[in-house]
Parts: structure tokens; sequence; C-alpha cells
């Protein structure tokens, strides 16, 4: 079992995009995305259309591409996009997967 | 309303507000259109939403309901534009496309003036304004079939070309403005938003339809008739239902938008609408079809400017827009926007 980052990244589904780019940008190897709602901060998010609708984007990465990526989410999307985005532990198998 | 529009827009007194019977006449043509079954089930939509009834349409259905509206409508135009020939639908077809690039231009300095908008969100909401709002198009062609107007069929080629090139112009206005005052803007390339504004899904899903209804004619017309014609009314009136749910959902936001953009949503269809129904008149289309260009422009978009602004002004605040578009300016022009457009059009051709 190796030591990795997952890295969890709730936000508006018209940023999923810009996400994936940035993703492949900093070297992740591949993603999960599903469609979620809920409530944040500002209220119930309405997941109704998919003008508004929310996903929930994952991916597996080593320790410093989630720190780049993380780093990166806080100065260029936080500020644009309807986002929360935090990491946790996770033991993977095969490491040529990520 | 109608005398608020008037003033606001400084046209001048001989306009319809004296006369009586115009009065009643838009009171008549207004009545008709409240209690067709689209509108009456929007209302119903808003109702449920608004006493938090647990109706809720699945995103997926929304999704599919939009895809057979566009693809109908499309298909019913594109062979009425082969019937017609190309020679008869360049120059109203040219004058929709100058309509949809030009409303930003006048929409723009309104928001960013009277509204104190920032740039950014200046240019969000005029490409949501010059561009278009099917629904709105095809909730017209219905009212005019219901009350015996006839229009040109292939008036859907207008509703087609008149969704992209306002998104361009309101991002290229924020890129312009926020090059000028030495500002970087968030870098999304122009390939990027062409590519959006062209091949988004509900450009994709008109134009294509439009070509393929060209294409097959009325033999093709023949072979899906059943489907795409027949339960027409039945599936909008669904959608219509959802429509009203959606927007009913987000009548709490109003209060977050503001009293400017309140207003904005509301006038701006009469003075785009005016605008249109003249240019429809002035390119020779008939009383309908000048009434339905009218209602282009007065209409809003909510479904191919929020995915193209989203991805290329990403700094412009989403709600603001969408709010307006879909909680103001549709409910407005479903219900009081469609009649007026077609009292303007009685109006100048009477005149």
């Amino acid at each position: 079992m190796i030591s990795m980052k997952l890295v969890t990244i709730v936000c508006e589904a018209h940023a999923r995009k810009p996400l994936t780019e940035l993703l492949r940008e900093v070297g992740a190897r591949g993603w999960t995305a599903f469609a979620v709602e809920g409530e944040g901060d500002k209220g119930l998010r309405l997941a109704d259309i998919p003008e508004t609708a929310n996903i929930q984007l994952q991916v597996i990465v080593r320790p410093e591409v989630a720190a780049t990526l993380l780093e990166r989410l806080e100065k260029d999307y936080f500020p644009r996009y309807g986002m929360i985005a935090y990491a946790s532990d996770v033991q993977v198998l095969r490491r040529g997967k990520f | 309303m109608i005398c608020v529009g008037c003033g606001w827009n400084g046209w001048p007194s001989r306009a319809f507000v004296a006369n009586a019977t115009s009065i009643m006449e838009l009171f008549d043509a207004v009545r008709a259109n409240l209690f067709s079954p689209a509108v009456l089930f929007f209302a119903l939509g808003v109702f449920a939403a608004v006493v938090k009834s647990d109706l809720r349409f699945p995103e997926q259905l929304y999704a599919g309901l939009t895809i057979y509206l566009l693809v109908a409508i499309g298909f019913k135009g594109g062979v009425a534009f082969a019937a017609a020939g190309f020679a008869s639908v360049w120059l109203p077809a040219s004058a929709a496309i100058l309509l949809g690039a030009l409303i930003p231009l006048w929409s723009y300095p309104i928001l960013r003036f009277w509204g104190k908008l920032s740039q950014v969100d200046a240019a969000a909401v005029a490409a949501h304004y010059g561009s278009v709002s099917a629904v709105t198009f095809i909730a017209a062609t219905n009212y005019l079939t219901a009350i015996g107007q006839p229009f040109e069929n292939y008036a859907s080629a207008f509703l087609a070309v008149m969704e992209s090139p306002a998104i361009l112009v309101g991002v290229l206005l924020d890129k312009r403005t926020a090059a000028r005052a030495g500002g970087s803007r968030w870098e999304g390339s122009l390939r990027e938003v062409m590519h959006e504004a062209l091949f988004g899904r509900s450009v994709v899903l008109l134009v294509g339809a439009l070509v393929v209804g060209a294409l097959a004619g009325a033999g093709g017309m023949a072979k899906v008739e059943a489907f795409f014609v027949t339960p027409f009314q039945g599936v909008l009136a669904l959608f219509l239902l959802e429509m009203g749910l959606v927007a009913g959902r987000r009548l709490g936001e109003l209060r977050k938008v503001g009293v400017f953009l309140l207003c904005f949503g509301m006038l701006m269809p009469l003075l785009n609408g005016l605008i249109g129904v003249w240019l429809g008149q002035a390119t020779g289309l008939s009383l309908g079809g000048a009434a339905l260009l009218g209602v282009l422009a007065a209409s809003a978009s909510y479904i191919a400017a929020p995915a193209a602004i989203r991805l290329s002004l990403p700094d412009a605040n989403p709600a603001l827009s969408l709010t307006a578009a879909l909680a103001v300016t549709f409910p407005f022009n479903l219900t009081l926007g469609i009649p007026y457009c077609l009292e303007v059009a009685r109006w100048l051709y009477s005149s």
C-alpha cells in the first residue's frame, strides 16, 4: 500500500472543463466526476437545470501534486467559481495508475 | 407597461398610448395568451415552486425535453427554409444576426451607467439579452397559430442564427474594456469562446436540425411528423410546467439582483421587441414574421449564453444574468412580451 492524497472538489458544473484542464496541467493522471446537490454557506444550490448543476470531482495524486493543485485552486479558481476543495490521505494499490 | 416603455425609450406620443382601441386590442391579445395551455402550465409550475411542493423534474428530463423542442423546431424550420428558398430568407436572417450582435452594444452602457454593474457583469448580462430564448420563440409561434395569425415557418432560422453573435460581442466588450483599463482578466482564449458560442449544445441542435430539415424536405417531414409535430404541444406544456418550477424557485433570488435588473428585465424586452418588429418589417417579413423577430429580440438566453459566458467570463456573477433572464424576462415575455410584439407589429403594419 502506498500513501497518496485524495483531492475532492465540489463545484458548479460549469467549472468542469477548466478544472479538468488544470488537473492535467498539474500532473494528475485521471479523475472521477459525479453529479451532486447540497447546501453551502450561501444557501441551497439549486441543482434543477444543467446551468446551476453541481459536480464532485475526485482525483488521487502524489502529495506534492496535491499541494500544487490546492495552491492553484485557491489562487485562480476560488475567486471565480462556486467551489470547495479538500485533501485527505488514502492508501492505494498499483502506484503506476496515479 | 406600454406607457412606461414609450416614455422610457423616448418614442413620440404618436404611439398607441392615446389610442383606446389599441389598448383594448392589446388587452384581448394578452388575455388570449394568458389562457393558452402553455402559459397556464407555466403558472402551475410557479405556483408549485412557491408553495414548496415536492414536485420536481429530474435534471435529465429537463435536458431531454430541451433536446426534443430544439430538434423539432429546427427541423420544422429547415423544411420551411427549403420550401421558401434562400433568396427570401437571407435578408431578414442577416438582419437577425445584426440585431443579435447590436443589442449588447446598447445594453452594455445602460447596465454600466444606470445599473452601476461592473464591466464584466454588464458584459455578461448584455450577452444574455442579445442572445435568444428558444422556448419564448416557440411559445410565440404557438400563440400566433392559436389566434390564426400567419407567419413565415422558416423564422426558426432566425432563432438559430441569433444565439451566438451576442455571446461573442459580449465577451469582446469585456475583453476590450479590461485590456484598455490595463487590467488582466482571466485569459480564456478567443478560440475557446468561439467554440462554445458556435458549438454549444443548443446551437448544434438547432442549426443541425435546421440543416437536416432543409435537406430532408417535405418527404422527410412526412416520416417524422408523428413524433416531432403531433405531440409537440403536449411536450411544450410539460416543459413549461418545469420552466415554471425553475423560475419559481428563483423568485427568492430576485432580492439579490436588485430593483435595477428587475426593471431592466422587463423594459429591455419592450425596447428590443420594438426594434425587432421594425427591422422585420424593414426587411420584408409579414406581420407575423416581424412579430416573431420582435419576440426574438425581446428574449434573453438562459441555455446557450450561461454556459458560454461562464467559461469565457468566469469573473461575472452568474446569478445576475441567469436570474434576470430566467425569473424576470422569460415570464414577462411569455405572458406580456409576446402579445406586446404582436400589437407593435399590427400598429406598424397599419400605419
